[in-house]
C-alpha cells in the first residue's frame, strides 16, 4: 500500500494497516523533520519495527540529501534479524512499486562470533576467544611475520609457515576496493557472500558500514566508547538513530562504563605482567630496535600513529571520543619496563585496597588523591594507561587476548577513573550481596549517570529515536538521558475487542491485604494468600501461565512455604510447575518443556523473576502465556550501595526524587514482565498485578497507556475470587471465533478505510502527547 | 429450561454492571463488541452458501463426555455435569430425528482413563438411557483427552468407508492428561479421516483447537447454557462429506406399519423389548415387520435385531435429503415504485411495506425490514431478529408463508408431523 504521510509518500509493504501504526508514522515524519530526537512508546505486537522502516526509507527514498543513513539498535540477535527481514520484505515491495532496483544497501552487523567463515576459528563458543583468534589470525604484525616467513620458505629457508585467516587475506588482496551490490543482507546472507566469494564477511559488513543506507546492529556498537571507537566512528553526522526495546537503554549504557574488579582478577592480572615482563627481555635480546621504535612513537604521540593501522583497532580507549586527550604519552611510562612496573605498583595497589573488613565508598577524586599519597602515581600516567597497553601488546605481538583481559579491564579502569571526577563513584565491598557471609573483596567503580555514554549520540546524530512496547512514565526518559526530545508520544492500541485484562488483586479471599513490602513480606498469610490466587488463577486459565516474582530470593522463601502449605501438590494437580533459576542452561530447559506442556494440553506454570532472562527476552504468546501474575513490586534492592549512590547523583544532579525514579524503575519492569503475553493484535492475555501499592495513582499512572486503558476503576481493588470471576468470563468470551474480517476497519484499514476523513479525526484525538 | 431459570440468581453470576453493556463505544471495547461477535458468527454459519457439497448423512458419530472434576463446577446450573447431559438428551433426540440412518454412542472420560458407555448404535432410547444413567455418577479426576480419542479411533476405525466418522468432545477440563504424545493420535486421527469437532465449556484449551483444526472439525467455547445448546445443536446438521468417501449402495427395508386396529396380527411382544423388562401395555398387535425376516420392532428406524437389516420409514430418509437441498436464504427486494400493490405469495396478504421478502423469484410479506438472507426455519432467533411490534403475528404469517412453497412446505410437514 502506498500511504501518504504528511505530504510523504511512503511505501509499506502490507495491505493492511493498523491506525495507530498510521500516527506512529505521522509522529515520527514531524520528528524527522524538526531534525529533533523522539520519545515512542507503542505496544509490542503492533508493527513498530516496520512503520519505522518504512517511513525512514522512504524519507530516505525522497529527500536524499536530508537524511542519509538510518542506523538501526536492537537488543538480540535474533531482533536484528527479524529487522533484516520487514526491510528485505520492504524492499521488494519498493522495487516491485517503481519498478526498478533500489540503490539501497542494508546490512547487519554483529559480533565475529555471529559472522566468521574460517573453519576452525567459527567453532569456538565464546565471543571473546573467536575475537582473539580472529586478532591472532588478521593482525598487521601477524601477517607481516606470514609475508616474511613466505619469502624465506621461497629462498629455501625451512622457516614454519604462520598461519594467517585466508579469508581475510583474499579480501585484502581483491576485495579492499569493491563495494557491496545494492540489496538487504542479512547475517546469513552475508556469511554467504562471503562463502561465495572467499571474503571474510565480519570485515565486509565494517567496511561496508561506510557505505550501506541502513545499518542494523545491536546498542553496544553505538554506546559502549570501546566499541562505537572502532565500528561507528565514521558515520554521518546526517544519520538517523533507532533505538528500539529502549526501555533499559539507562542501564545499557551505565554498564558500558563501569568495571567491576574482585581478587581473582588482580591475580591474574599480576600473571599478566610478569608474562609480559619475560616477554620484554625476551624482545630486548632479540629485537631491541623494535622497542625503540615503539619509544619514538610514544615520544611523537601515540594517535597519528595509530590512525594509520585500522583493523588493529582491537582495544580501543574506554572513555568518550571528545575526552581523549590529544598528546604524547607522559615521559614516566613510555619504555615498556617503566610502564609494567607501573602496572604492577598500580595492581598493588589495588589489591591493598581490596583488603577490607567493611564498605568504602569514595569519589574519583578522592581516589586519586589516595593513589597519589600512597604510591605516588600521578592522574596524567593514569589517563594514558589504556592507551599505553594498547600500544605495548602490539609492539610485543600478543595475540591471546582473552588471557589478557583482567590486566585490560584494570588499565579501563585507571583511564577511567583519571577521567572522569563526576557521575562516578567507588565503591569497595568485602562481600557479595548474595552471598554476604563469603569473604569476596569487589570493587565497584560505577557510572551514576547514563547520559554521559548516550550524549555523544545525541549531540552527533540528526535524530535519535527511542521507542519501546513500555517506556512510561515517558518524562523520565528524558531527564535521566539529559536530552530534549521534540516530540514525546504514547501510543495506545486500537483493538476490536478487549483483548488484555489488567487486574489489581489488593486483597485475598479472606481480606488478607496481599503485598510485597517489607513488612509483610514473610507474612504466611501474605503467602498463602498469594498461592490460593495462583491457585485459583491456574485452574480458570488454559495452557499457560506465567509468574513474576521480585526476586530470585523471595521467589525460594515462597516456593518453600508453598510446599510446606500444601500450595505446590494443589498446582500439580491442574498444570506442571516448572522454575527459572540463574543457571541460564537450567532455565532454558525448564522453558523448552514448559512449552511442551503448553502445546500438548497438559498446561504448565512458570515461576520466574522480574529483571530475570524470561522477563526480558522471552516472548509468551498466545496459548503460552494466557495469564501473568506479578506478585508484588519488583523494586530494586534498596539497600543496595550503587543503587544508593545513583539515587543520591540523580538526586542532586537532575532534581529526581528517590522515589519517583524507584517507582518509575519498578513499575517499568513490571509493566515490561506482564506485556510478556500479549505480542499482538490476536493474541489475548490476563495480567493480574497482585499488590496493594499498585492501586495507588503514582504506580497506575506510572504503567504505559495501552494497559492503563484497560484498567478500569472496578479492576482495581479485587479479591481474588472476584478476578477469578471476571477472569472466567472474560475467557469465555475471547475464546469465541475471531477473524480478520472482524478487525477490519477497527483495528486494521485498508486503503480506503484510513483514507477516510472520519478514522483521521478518531486517529488524531488516540494520540496523546505529553510535551 | 424457562427464561428465568437460565440466568441463574444475581448473586450467583458475578459482578455485572449492566449499564455498561449498553454504553454505545465507538471503540468497540465493551462487552457489546464481542455479543456482537458471536451473532455475526451465527448468521454466517446460518447464510453459509453451500450449494452444491456432498453431505455425508450417514453419519457414525461419537460423542466424547469429560467427567472429571472440572464438571462439577457450578457456572452452567446446576453444575455443569447436568446442564451437559440435558442438553445432549436434546440434542440426541434431534440428531436422530434428523438423521435416521446415522449412529451415535458414547464414550466417557474421567481419572485420566476413558471409556465406552453405549456402544455405537442407532436407537435413541438406548442412548439417552446412558445418558440419563451418568447424571448420577462421580465426577472424579482429570480426563484424557488422548485415551477418549483412541478408543473413539479404534471403534469407527472399522466403519465402512461410505459413512462419516465423527468425534464430537465436550471439554469441561482445562487440562488433559496422557500417557504418550497426543500430537501422534491427532495423526493418526487425520489419516483415519476422523472429524473431530470440540465445545469446551470453559476457556479455549490450545491442544482442542488444534485437534478440531488438524481434522477439520469445528472448535467453539460456550459462554453460557443457552450458546451451548446452539453449539451442541449445531452439529445436528450432518458435515460435508469428505472427498475420499465412496458412494455405496445400501440395502433399507421399508416395514409397513401394522396398527392396532386394521390388522387382523397377533398379539406379540416387539423384538425391541424382547429382552428388556416387559412394557407396561402388555403385548400388542401392532408394529413394524422386517419386510426380510417379518420380526416385529415398535419403532423406526432402527437395525432388524434379527437380520441386521437397516429399517426405516420413507419419510425418515426423506428428512435426510432436505440437507442436500437446502432452503434458498431470503433475499430482501425493493419494490419498484408506483408499482401495483403486491400480494403475499402465501397468505395472500397485501404487502404494504417498501421491503419485500422474495423466495425464489415469489415474493412473500416478513413484517418488517428484517435483514437480507434469513433463514427461518427451526431457528428460533431468527424469530426473534424480526422487528415486529407483535412477534406472534409475524410467527404466524412466516409460518403461512412457507406453506406455500415446495421446500418450505415440506420443511413444515416434518415439523408439524
Amino acid at each position: 500500500m502506498r500511504l501518504n504521510v504528511d505530504g510523504l509518500l511512503v511505501y509499506f509493504p502490507y495491505d493492511y494497516i493498523y491506525p495507530e501504526q498510521f500516527s506512529y508514522m505521522l509522529e515520527l515524519k514531524k520528528g524527522l523533520d524538526a531534525k529533533g530526537h523522539l520519545v515512542l512508546e507503542m505496544p509490542s505486537g503492533t508493527g513498530k519495527t516496520i512503520s519505522l522502516l518504512s517511513l525512514i526509507v522512504s524519507y530516505m527514498l525522497e529527500r536524499p540529501l536530508e537524511i542519509t543513513k538510518l542506523v538501526y539498535c536492537s537488543r538480540t540477535v535474533p531482533e536484528i534479524e527479524k529487522v533484516l527481514e520487514e526491510l528485505a520484505k520492504l524492499n521488494r515491495f519498493i522495487e516491485k512499486q517503481t519498478g526498478q532496483k533500489t540503490k539501497l544497501v542494508g546490512l547487519a552487523v554483529s559480533s565475529r562470533k555471529n559472522l566468521c567463515i574460517h573453519p576452525e576459528v567459527s567453532q569456538e563458543r565464546e565471543g571473546k576467544v573467536v575475537d582473539s583468534r580472529c586478532y591472532g589470525l588478521t593482525a598487521g604484525y601477524v601477517r607481516a611475520r606470514a609475508a616474511r616467513a613466505d619469502t624465506a620458505a621461497g629462498d629455501g629457508d625451512g622457516a614454519d609457515p604462520v598461519p594467517t585467516c585466508q579469508f581475510f587475506e583474499q579480501l585484502e588482496e581483491s576485495g579492499r576496493d569493491a563495494t557491496l551490490q545494492a540489496g538487504i543482507y542479512s547475517l546469513d546472507d552475508l556469511k554467504h557472500y562471503g562463502r561465495e566469494r572467499g571474503w571474510c564477511p565480519y570485515f565486509v559488513a565494517r567496511r561496508a558500514i561506510q557505505q550501506a543506507n541502513i545499518i542494523v546492529y545491536s546498542y553496544h556498537y553505538l554506546l559502549d566508547p570501546k566499541i562505537a571507537e572502532v565500528v561507528s566512528k565514521e558515520i554521518v553526522q546526517s544519520s538517523v538513530v533507532v533505538f528500539d526495546e529502549a526501555h533499559n537503554i539507562d542501564n545499557v549504557c551505565i554498564d558500558s562504563m563501569s568495571v567491576h574488579i574482585n581478587k581473582r582478577m588482580l591475580e591474574r592480572c599480576s600473571n599478566n605482567i610478569s608474562a609480559m615482563e619475560k616477554r620484554i627481555a625476551n624482545l630486548k635480546e632479540t629485537d631491541a630496535a623494535r622497542l625503540q621504535d615503539e619509544y619514538q612513537r610514544m615520544v611523537d604521540g601515540l594517535r597519528d600513529a595509530q590512525m594509520k593501522r585500522e583493523n588493529n583497532q582491537l582495544l580501543a580507549n574506554p572513555v568518550l571520543p571528545d575526552q581523549i586527550l590529544q598528546e604524547a604519552v607522559p615521559g614516566n611510562i613510555r619504555t615498556a619496563e617503566h610502564f609494567l612496573n607501573f602496572m604492577k605498583r598500580l595492581v598493588e595497589y589495588l589489591k591493598m585496597r581490596l583488603r577490607v573488613q567493611h564498605v568504602v565508598q569514595e569519589s574519583p577524586a578522592g581516589f586519586l588523591k589516595d593513589i597519589f599519597n600512597k604510591i605516588c602515581v600521578d592522574r596524567k600516567p593514569l589517563r594514558f594507561c589504556a592507551e599505553r597497553l594498547t600500544s605495548m601488546i602490539r609492539t610485543l605481538e600478543l595475540t591471546d587476548m582473552a588471557d589478557l583481559s583482567p590486566l585490560v579491564l584494570v588499565s579501563h579502569f585507571a583511564t577511567l577513573v583519571s577521567t572522569y571526577t563526576k557521575g562516578f563513584t567507588i565503591i569497595v565491598e568485602p562481600s557479595d550481596d548474595k552471598t554476604p557471609n563469603v569473604y569476596n573483596p569487589i570493587l565497584y567503580f560505577r557510572c551514576l549517570d547514563s547520559s554521559l555514554a548516550i550524549k555523544p549520540v545525541f549531540e552527533r546524530y540528526q535524530s535519535v529515536v527511542i521507542t519501546s512496547g513500555t517506556l512510561s512514565p515517558l518524562d523520565m526518559y528524558p531527564k535521566i538521558l539529559d536530552f530534549h526530545p521534540v516530540i514525546i508520544t504514547s501510543f495506545t492500541m486500537t483493538l476490536a475487542r478487549p483483548c488484555i485484562l489488567p487486574m489489581i488483586v489488593t486483597k485475598g479471599n479472606d481480606q488478607v491485604t496481599i503485598s510485597s513490602k517489607f513488612e509483610s513480606r514473610e507474612d504466611p498469610a501474605v503467602i498463602r494468600n498469594y498461592g490460593n490466587l495462583l491457585v485459583d488463577m491456574v485452574t480458570a486459565v488454559p495452557d499457560g501461565v506465567v509468574c513474576f516474582f521480585t526476586s530470585y530470593m523471595y521467589m525460594e522463601s515462597v516456593v518453600s512455604s508453598w510446599y510446606d502449605q500444601g500450595i505446590i501438590t494443589q498446582l500439580q494437580k491442574h498444570k506442571l510447575l516448572f522454575i527459572e533459576t540463574q543457571d541460564a542452561a537450567e532455565t532454558s530447559l525448564a522453558l523448552l518443556n514448559y512449552i511442551q506442556a503448553c502445546e500438548n494440553g497438559r498446561g504448565a506454570v512458570l515461576l520466574s523473576v522480574a529483571r530475570g532472562k524470561v522477563s526480558e527476552g522471552v516472548d509468551f504468546d498466545h496459548h503460552l502465556g494466557r495469564c501473568v501474575l506479578m506478585f508484588g513490586i519488583p523494586y530494586m534492592y534498596t539497600q543496595s550501595r550503587i543503587l544508593k549512590a545513583r539515587l543520591e547523583y540523580l538526586r542532586d544532579t537532575f532534581q529526581i526524587r528517590e522515589n519517583d525514579f524507584l517507582t518509575f524503575d519498578a513499575v517499568r519492569h513490571a509493566s515490561q514482565c506482564v506485556g510478556r503475553a500479549m505480542r499482538g493484535k490476536t493474541d489475548y492475555g490476563i495480567m493480574v498485578f497482585a499488590d496493594k501499592r499498585f492501586q495507588r495513582s503514582d504506580k497506575r499512572t506510572k504503567l504505559p497507556l495501552w494497559i492503563q486503558e484497560h484498567l478500569k476503576d472496578s479492576m482495581c481493588n479485587l479479591s481474588t475470587e472476584e478476578a477469578v470471576q471476571i477472569s472466567k468470563r472474560w475467557l469465555r468470551r475471547m475464546a469465541q471465533p475471531f477473524s480478520r474480517q472482524d478487525q477490519l476497519g477497527i483495528s486494521l484499514l485498508t486503503l480506503q478505510q484510513l483514507q477516510s476523513e472520519e478514522m483521521q479525526n478518531k486517529m488524531r484525538e488516540r494520540v496523546t502527547h505529553r510535551i | 429450561m424457562a427464561e428465568d431459570e437460565e440466568e441463574g440468581y444475581r448473586w450467583e453470576s458475578g459482578y455485572e454492571k449492566t449499564w455498561e453493556a449498553i454504553q454505545e463505544d465507538e471503540a468497540g471495547l465493551l462487552d457489546s463488541s464481542v455479543a456482537d461477535l458471536v451473532a455475526r458468527a451465527k448468521r454466517a454459519r446460518l447464510h453459509r452458501a453451500r450449494p452444491h457439497v456432498r453431505l455425508g448423512i450417514m453419519r457414525h458419530l461419537y460423542l466424547v463426555l469429560d467427567a472429571s472434576e472440572a464438571m462439577f463446577v457450578q457456572d452452567l446450573k446446576p453444575t455443569r455435569l447436568i446442564c451437559c447431559l440435558k442438553i445432549l438428551e436434546g440434542y440426541v433426540q434431534e440428531f436422530f430425528d434428523q438423521n435416521p440412518i446415522s449412529q451415535l454412542g458414547i464414550i466417557v472420560t474421567k481419572n485420566k482413563r476413558a471409556e465406552v458407555v453405549c456402544e455405537l448404535g442407532g436407537n435413541p432410547i438406548k442412548v439417552i438411557e446412558h445418558l440419563r444413567k451418568l447424571s448420577s455418577a462421580p465426577c472424579v479426576g482429570e480426563p484424557s483427552l488422548m485415551n477418549a480419542l483412541e478408543l473413539a479411533a479404534s471403534s469407527l476405525r472399522t466403519m465402512p468407508s461410505h459413512a462419516s466418522r465423527e468425534v464430537l468432545v465436550l471439554m469441561a477440563s482445562l487440562t488433559t492428561c496422557d500417557p504418550g504424545n497426543i500430537n501422534a493420535t491427532i495423526q493418526s486421527l487425520c489419516k483415519e479421516k476422523i472429524r473431530c469437532s470440540v465445545i469446551g465449556l470453559a476457556a479455549e484449551l490450545r491442544i482442542t483447537r488444534h485437534l478440531a483444526q488438524e481434522t477439520g472439525g469445528e472448535y467453539a467455547v460456550c459462554l453460557d447454557d443457552s450458546h451451548l445448546r446452539d453449539l451442541t445443536m449445531a452439529h445436528v446438521q450432518p458435515p460435508p462429506a469428505v472427498a475420499h468417501m465412496e458412494a455405496a449402495l445400501i440395502r433399507i427395508g421399508f416395514p409397513s406399519h401394522n396398527t392396532s386396529a386394521d390388522s387382523p396380527g397377533k398379539l406379540s411382544y416387539c423384538m425391541c423389548h424382547l429382552n428388556g423388562p416387559a412394557p407396561p401395555e402388555g403385548p400388542d398387535r401392532g408394529g413394524y415387520l422386517c419386510p426380510q425376516c417379518y420380526s416385529k420392532h415398535c419403532e423406526l428406524p432402527v437395525d432388524c435385531a434379527t437380520c441386521g437389516l437397516t429399517l426405516m420409514s420413507a419419510p425418515h430418509l426423506a428428512r435426510s435429503y432436505h440437507h442436500l437441498f437446502p432452503l434458498e436464504p431470503f433475499e430482501e427486494v425493493e419494490r419498484p415504485p408506483g408499482g401495483p400493490p403486491q400480494h403475499c405469495a402465501a397468505c395472500r396478504a397485501r404487502i404494504d411495506t417498501q421491503k419485500l421478502v422474495s423466495v425464489g423469484g415469489a415474493a412473500v410479506c416478513g413484517g418488517g425490514g428484517f435483514g437480507r438472507n434469513v433463514m427461518l426455519l427451526r431457528s428460533d432467533e431468527v424469530f426473534s431478529t424480526v422487528p415486529c411490534a407483535e412477534p406472534s403475528q409475524s410467527l404466524f404469517l412466516f409460518q403461512s408463508c412457507c406453506l406455500v412453497l415446495e421446500k418450505v412446505f415440506f420443511e413444515c410437514m416434518l415439523k408439524y408431523k
